[in-house]
């Protein structure tokens, strides 16, 4: 009777060769999108609780010696890193220079450093807005596949029975299951996690300037300009 | 050197949630295969409970009972039956050897006295002097029966007239109507006006199981089986032609209804119904479930 060749077995045992790959792609998107985003979720928590925590020692001490040493702590952090890059240039530049010099270079030092950190933070992310695009498309690419093989069979049995129509057809829907399934995880975790990032980044460009100022020892107003 | 490091450590960290993610889906899958499992060994018992066609051989269309004038109300009236099938008591003496069968002919005669004595009752003693005459004549055919047989008495014989007292007890406390009516059992003589012969249960049983044979039906297709049932009156012919199909109330798939009609119409011509009530045609009654056939 049907009843056996209903279930997740009898789907893919009598699944093609095509829908068979399609769903192996559909899988290993799953697993990757899945692993990012429980990879990304823990650190990207991690760095926007160390950066905020920092934040709130830096502008309580407002000493760039101390909260350098503070730093330390926060390894994680974006706002730490990036404030860390900016005293180590001023460091390097010590008292050669002129104060104006000095704060360019600190400048420069801390945006590549924010560069690096945006870009830290935005690693494996594009791969969550490919798999939320891509996978429903992959899976309606095996559902018509399936659904054109199944049609062809129909035609050589010569028979139009819903019977011999169904199976063929729900194997075929399968893919489209998968593709939706791999698919929706994945664009919810890209939506979060850009969501987040947009914070952490907005945060550093916000704060490079007092950064600067607390370095080089110039008031923040003057040295934001 | 520094930055090559720094990818590597941070593949170190990610490798552990690929795994967790495998893992993760390995396990969905685990459980949607034990669901799977376990759904269709819930699914297996449905199979078992479709034989209940043979158990039940038609409620009506027995010996002098059917209803001639109060059919319609008969026919329309869904009181639910007595428990007990109640019968003359002396049967109960007569075939000492099956357990079963001295059980109704046991509570038939309190019965009969509860419907000819309880007056507010006006359904069930519609026609006392029929029905009496009815349970007499049946007395009369067991103790023949049973005087008769040997210590070996045939099964089929006994059991039959069991049967019919049964319903007959049946029929008379459901208020089927006492007059001489047709053998279809669930419409009473509604339909069938032109009196129908005395031996319809066993005929509507012979009639049930080749319709049963012709029916091609699979529960499977069903969505749901919610009001999956199909009502369905047959009028047959003294050749047993299947002159008309009438369906009574038409399930909400159009996939059962088909597949109703085209179990009647393949069974048709059926066995000739039996004449002793000189009917030209009757009229039976089926309920199409998926689980089988009722009448």
């Amino acid at each position: 009777m049907p009843d056996s060749k209903l279930g997740i077995f009898g789907l893919l045992s009598d699944a093609g060769p095509v829908v068979l790959c399609v769903l192996c792609v559909l899988l290993s998107f799953s697993i990757g999108s899945w692993a990012i985003i429980a990879f990304k979720f823990g650190y990207l928590r991690k760095s926007l609780a160390q950066s905020r925590a920092f934040l709130d020692y830096f502008f309580d001490v407002w000493n760039a010696d101390k909260a350098f040493s503070e730093s330390e702590q926060y390894s994680h952090g974006a706002l730490p890193r990036v404030f860390r890059s900016g005293y180590i240039e001023y460091r390097a530049i010590g008292e050669r220079g002129d104060i104006r010099q000095a704060r360019a270079r600190v400048a420069r030092a801390i945006k590549r450093e924010a560069n690096a950190e945006s870009k830290r933070l935005s690693s494996l992310v594009p791969f969550l807005a490919t798999v939320g695009n891509t996978a429903p498309f992959i899976g309606l690419f095996g559902t018509v596949w399936g659904i054109m093989t199944s049609f062809h069979s129909i035609g050589l049995t010569q028979s139009a029975s819903l019977a011999a129509v169904a199976p063929g057809i729900s194997e075929a829907l399968v893919a489209t299951a998968a593709g939706l399934a791999a698919a929706i995880p994945a664009v919810m975790g890209y939506n979060y996690f850009t969501q987040q990032i947009g914070i952490i980044e907005r945060d550093l460009e916000e704060f490079s300037s007092e950064f600067v100022a607390a370095c080089v020892g110039e008031p923040s107003n003057g040295a934001a300009e | 050197m520094r930055k090559d490091q720094q990818p590597r450590y941070k593949e170190k960290k990610f490798l552990p949630w690929v795994a967790a993610a495998a893992a993760l889906h390995l396990l969905l899958f685990v459980v949607a295969i034990y669901f799977q499992i376990v759904i269709a060994s819930r699914e297996v018992k449905p199979h078992v409970v479709t034989v209940t066609l043979v158990s039940r051989p038609g409620a009506g269309g027995l010996p002098g009972i059917g209803g001639q004038d109060g059919g319609a109300e008969a026919g329309s009236a869904k009181a639910p039956a007595p428990a007990p099938a109640p019968a003359p008591a002396k049967p109960a003496k007569a075939l000492p050897e099956k357990k079963a069968l001295p059980e109704p002919p046991h509570k038939a005669s309190p019965a009969v006295k509860k419907v000819a004595l309880e007056p507010q009752k006006p359904k069930a003693v519609e026609k006392p002097a029929d029905i009496q005459k009815a349970l007499d004549r049946l007395k009369q055919s067991v103790e023949k029966k049973a005087v008769s047989s040997q210590p070996t008495p045939q099964p089929a014989p006994g059991a039959n007239i069991n049967d019919a007292l049964a319903k007959l007890q049946k029929s008379v406390q459901s208020g089927s109507g006492g007059g001489r009516g047709s053998a279809s059992g669930g419409r009473g003589g509604g339909v069938g006006g032109s009196g129908g012969s005395g031996t319809g249960g066993p005929y509507n049983a012979v009639v049930a199981s080749i319709i049963q044979q012709n029916w091609e039906f699979s529960r499977a297709l069903l969505k749901n089986s919610y009001g999956m049932e199909v009502y369905v009156h047959v009028n047959i012919l003294a050749d047993g032609t299947i002159r008309e199909i009438r369906f009574d109330r038409r399930s909400p798939s159009e996939y059962l209804n088909n597949s109703v009609k085209r179990a009647l119409e393949k069974s048709s011509p059926l066995p000739v119904p039996p004449k002793e009530g000189g009917a030209r045609e009757i009229w039976i009654g089926f309920v199409f479930t998926p689980e089988g056939i009722k009448q």
